[in-house]
């Protein structure tokens, strides 16, 4: 720890929320994807600002190497759910604000899945009230629903809703059912320039499911989550998106939570193609598969390729079914979260997304296929990340772009600032210990909702301070920030 | 001997099937019955979640309790003290006649304390969660809890909060443990040498729903046997990903771990067949789109004599109930030479002393 604060700063005047006065980091690693740029540097902020960055060379240079302090641009989030209004014992939006900063991130794009939902300017105005009542220095942008009610059926006031400010529109939780109503839609939003989020999945083809439809679900008695079910909702989103554009080129479509490889394979293609359709896949989806649910905890990379089961392999560790793994996509076989980090890799994918989506108790502490979907993973995305780069499957620079510019550039305008480390701008930035790995745990976890499978592990990247445009949002306890 | 004597350590159970003293004689039933040799370790599992964590030498031992049990159910009073001042709980959320009154009629030859709890019955129906029902059943004093329920890994999740041991009875579509165990033990008895090594058996029918297909995948195969799976191609899904796993030799080139193959040919299933296990079809398969009709199932799936002509001439027909007769199983197959289906009924109470036994065993070990 001490070594830790040498390299950061002995203590960051200022409480949460407070303008930082002033904060020098010396001889840590810069990474800044939005100038291709990292290594050895300095920055120091002063009174908000990002006053210098001093890149260092040559023997000031020594010793400085990415297993240690990090400094980032602020992360980005495009789709998570603070549960305000409605659900607030599972999270709000000021414990949902503190669990982002903790988890580096600056900026959070809500989903409207509400109750009620984020269907009107009305709500949306509650949703931007709250954020700003709680304090956090946390960007909050606000997504719309695609449809009045979440129902499916008629269009929401996607007008309104994008004068209020909404960052774009979403059923998620849902997919859009019907293929007119997504059409309608995407001409609709396109005249604001704002991007339909569609969650994938055609509906028919996953009434009662439960896992991933493959070995593991088909041994432990599980219903089947067909890959079609993704691909198909896909391959017609892409469809109709193509056939928008020809009176609506301002149409723009993006998929969340991608989780097999022929969902990322069809985005390849979309896109070689030239169609504005954008994508994003969670950590889960890239780090944890299905052999979790039989009890095995190897990240996907770890798995041999080939037919195996984690009964055969021996690599069981806990118990099966875990609800803390239930989620919506299901977590995939190895191969689909290695095609995800393909994707994510090779730029098919624009952005880790967490789809942080926290329950409480009564949601998760009963049987399987009765509990709620979702996973509370705004702290452990970083995490995540970084296993992967340990693992030596994804650079660091990629992954943090894959948090900062990769979703700035599908949020656009609405974003309203510039993302990456320049000198004279409000200071958003994240300073994270690449190095040292925290212990996830109910107590370690700020958000309400914990339940997170990677419980009990530790994961690397502590966040010892995160800063949003300007203000103290997140800080370490032991480098002495005064709450 | 008095009760003390009765212990509940494995380590009096032996492999071997030496006839168990005081029997025939109605004053010395309550002799404890299972003095043998030591073991070299007490029951390791707390649980019988599924037969999937069993080792062979495990299921062996489980086969030999079993004989020792079929003894105890010989005499004229088929008792003894083995679980005298337990309390096993029956907790079952699904309809069950012939389970759930094995277990009970098993517990109950044990001395056992036994509880029933009809879910419909309890504070189930008022909408109490499994976890606090769970609660109340071992602060009521239960030891041993049997438990069956819709969803698949219920027992897993009581297994979390229960200090006892839980005895999965048919959890979802996950698992099916004493009925597998004593689908096995009959086939130890009926086939020639006691053996299932190389023998064909075909499981036919409703394989998707099925926990009774999916555990005896586990017992079967590991026997040696070759198993192969039938059904319409909508009931079979996912299974071929299993099957293939298990064909695939850990090492290229080494023999193929596990017999098993699944199909939707019938001829092909049945085809030498040593034994031929039909399933249960159930009518909401149909509503749900997954069947035309029932009667195009029976017409193409249904087993009866003709198709059974295929079979080995020596073929063992088995059914783990309740039959739809006339749909999976023709009424004079279900009664025909080579049916298997009542001793079925029969080794399952004698199957499920031998669990209660052994997990009793562990408890008390645990607990000391």
């Amino acid at each position: 720890m001490a070594d830790r604060a040498r390299s950061t700063a002995a203590a960051i005047p200022g409480g949460l929320g407070q303008l930082v006065a002033e904060l020098e980091i010396s001889r840590a690693w810069l990474v800044d994807p939005a100038a291709g740029r990292e290594g050895p540097g300095e920055i120091v902020v002063r009174d908000g600002v990002l006053e210098a960055i001093t890149w260092l060379e040559g023997d000031e240079a020594a010793g400085i190497t990415p297993a240690g302090v990090i400094v980032a641009p602020g992360f980005i989030d495009l789709h998570a759910h603070f549960r305000e209004p409605g659900f607030e014992d599972a999270e709000t939006v000021a414990t949902g604000s503190a669990a982002a900063a903790h988890g580096g991130f600056t900026t959070v794009c809500l989903m409207p899945n509400t109750s009620p939902p984020i269907d009107n300017a009305g709500t949306l105005g509650a949703v931007r009230a709250a954020a700003a009542a709680s304090g956090s220095p946390i960007a909050i942008l606000v997504y719309g629903t695609v449809s009045a009610g979440r129902a499916g059926e008629a269009l929401a006031a996607l007008g309104e809703l994008a004068d209020a400010g909404a960052a774009g529109f979403s059923d998620d939780g849902a997919p859009v059912r019907s293929a007119e109503v997504m059409r309608n839609a995407l001409l609709y939003a396109g005249m604001f320039g704002l991007p339909v989020i569609d969650h994938p999945e055609d509906p028919g083809l996953t009434v009662g499911a439960e896992a991933h439809e493959g070995l593991v679900a088909t041994i432990l008695g599980l219903k089947g989550w067909p890959s079609a079910a993704e691909e198909a909702a896909v391959a017609r989103d892409i469809a109709i998106l193509a056939d928008v554009l020809l009176s609506e080129p301002r149409a723009r479509l993006h998929l969340t939570h991608l989780s097999v490889a022929g969902s990322i394979e069809l985005v390849r293609r979309a896109r070689l193609a030239g169609l504005p359709v954008t994508c994003d896949v969670t950590p889960h989806h890239m780090a944890l598969s299905d052999e979790w649910l039989a009890g095995a905890r190897g990240f996907a990379w770890e798995s041999a390729a080939g037919a195996t089961d984690p009964w055969r392999g021996g690599s069981a560790t806990a118990r099966a079914y875990d609800t803390s793994l239930k989620v919506n996509p299901p977590l995939r076989r190895p191969a689909d979260a290695a095609a995800c980090l393909a994707g994510l890799l090779d730029g098919t994918v624009d952005a880790i997304a967490t789809d942080h989506a926290p329950h409480t108790a009564v949601g998760k502490d009963v049987e399987f296929g009765l509990a709620a979907n979702g996973i509370s993973g705004i702290e452990t995305a970083l995490g995540l990340a970084l296993e992967a780069v340990v693992a030596g499957r994804l650079p660091l620079i990629r992954a943090i772009e894959l948090l900062t510019t990769g979703p700035a550039r599908v949020l656009g305008a609405r974003l309203g600032r510039p993302v990456g480390l320049a000198e004279g701008g409000p200071a958003d930035l994240v300073v994270f210990d690449a190095a040292d790995r925290w212990r996830i745990d109910e107590a370690s976890l700020r958000s309400r909702g914990k339940n997170s499978p990677l419980l009990g592990r530790d994961l690397p990247g502590r966040v010892l301070a995160t800063i949003a445009a300007g203000r103290l949002a997140w800080a370490d306890p032991e480098l002495g920030a005064q709450e | 001997m008095g009760r003390p004597d009765v212990s509940l350590s494995v380590d009096h159970l032996a492999p071997a099937a030496a006839s168990l003293p005081g029997d025939g004689a109605p004053g010395q039933a309550l002799v404890p019955a299972l003095e043998r040799p030591p073991l070299a370790a007490p029951w390791p599992h707390r649980h019988l979640l599924d037969v999937d964590v069993l080792s062979w030498p495990e299921i062996e031992l489980v086969m030999q309790t079993t004989d020792a049990m079929g003894e105890v159910l010989r005499r004229p009073i088929p008792r003894v003290p083995a679980l005298r001042g337990r309390s096993v709980t029956i907790l079952f959320y699904e309809a069950s006649t012939r389970t759930r009154v094995s277990f009970e009629v098993a517990a109950k030859n044990l001395s056992a304390d036994v509880v029933n709890i009809a879910a419909q019955s309890s504070s189930v129906s008022k909408g109490e969660s499994l976890v606090d029902t769970i609660r109340t059943v071992e602060a009521l004093g239960a030891d041993m809890l049997v438990m069956r329920h819709a969803v698949s890994g219920a027992p897993h999740l009581a297994a979390e909060y229960f200090s006892g041991s839980v005895l999965n009875g048919g959890d979802g579509w996950h698992a099916h443990p004493s009925q597998a165990l004593l689908d096995l033990y009959t086939l130890r008895q009926h086939l020639p040498g006691g053996s299932l090594r190389g023998r064909k058996i075909a499981i036919v029918g409703d394989i998707l729903h099925s926990r009774v297909a999916r555990s005896n995948i586990w017992t079967l195969t590991a026997a040696g046997a070759d198993l192969w799976l039938c059904g319409p191609a909508t009931l079979l899904r996912g299974f071929e990903s299993w099957a293939a796993a298990w064909r695939t030799p850990a090492v290229p080139g080494a023999p193929a771990p596990r017999g098993f193959h699944v199909t939707s040919d019938i001829s092909a299933a049945l085809r030498d067949a040593d034994v031929v296990m039909a399933l249960r079809i159930q009518r909401e398969r149909q509503a749900g789109g997954l069947l035309p009709s029932m009667r195009e199932y029976a017409a193409r799936f249904g087993i009866t004599r003709e198709r059974l002509a295929a079979a080995s001439p020596e073929v063992l027909v088995m059914h783990p109930g309740p039959m739809n007769e006339g749909v999976e199983i023709a009424p004079d197959v279900a009664v025909g030479p080579g049916s298997l289906i009542t001793e079925q009924v029969t080794n399952g109470v004698a199957v499920r002393m031998a669990v209660l036994y052994l997990l009793a065993g562990a408890t008390e070990t645990r607990r000391g």
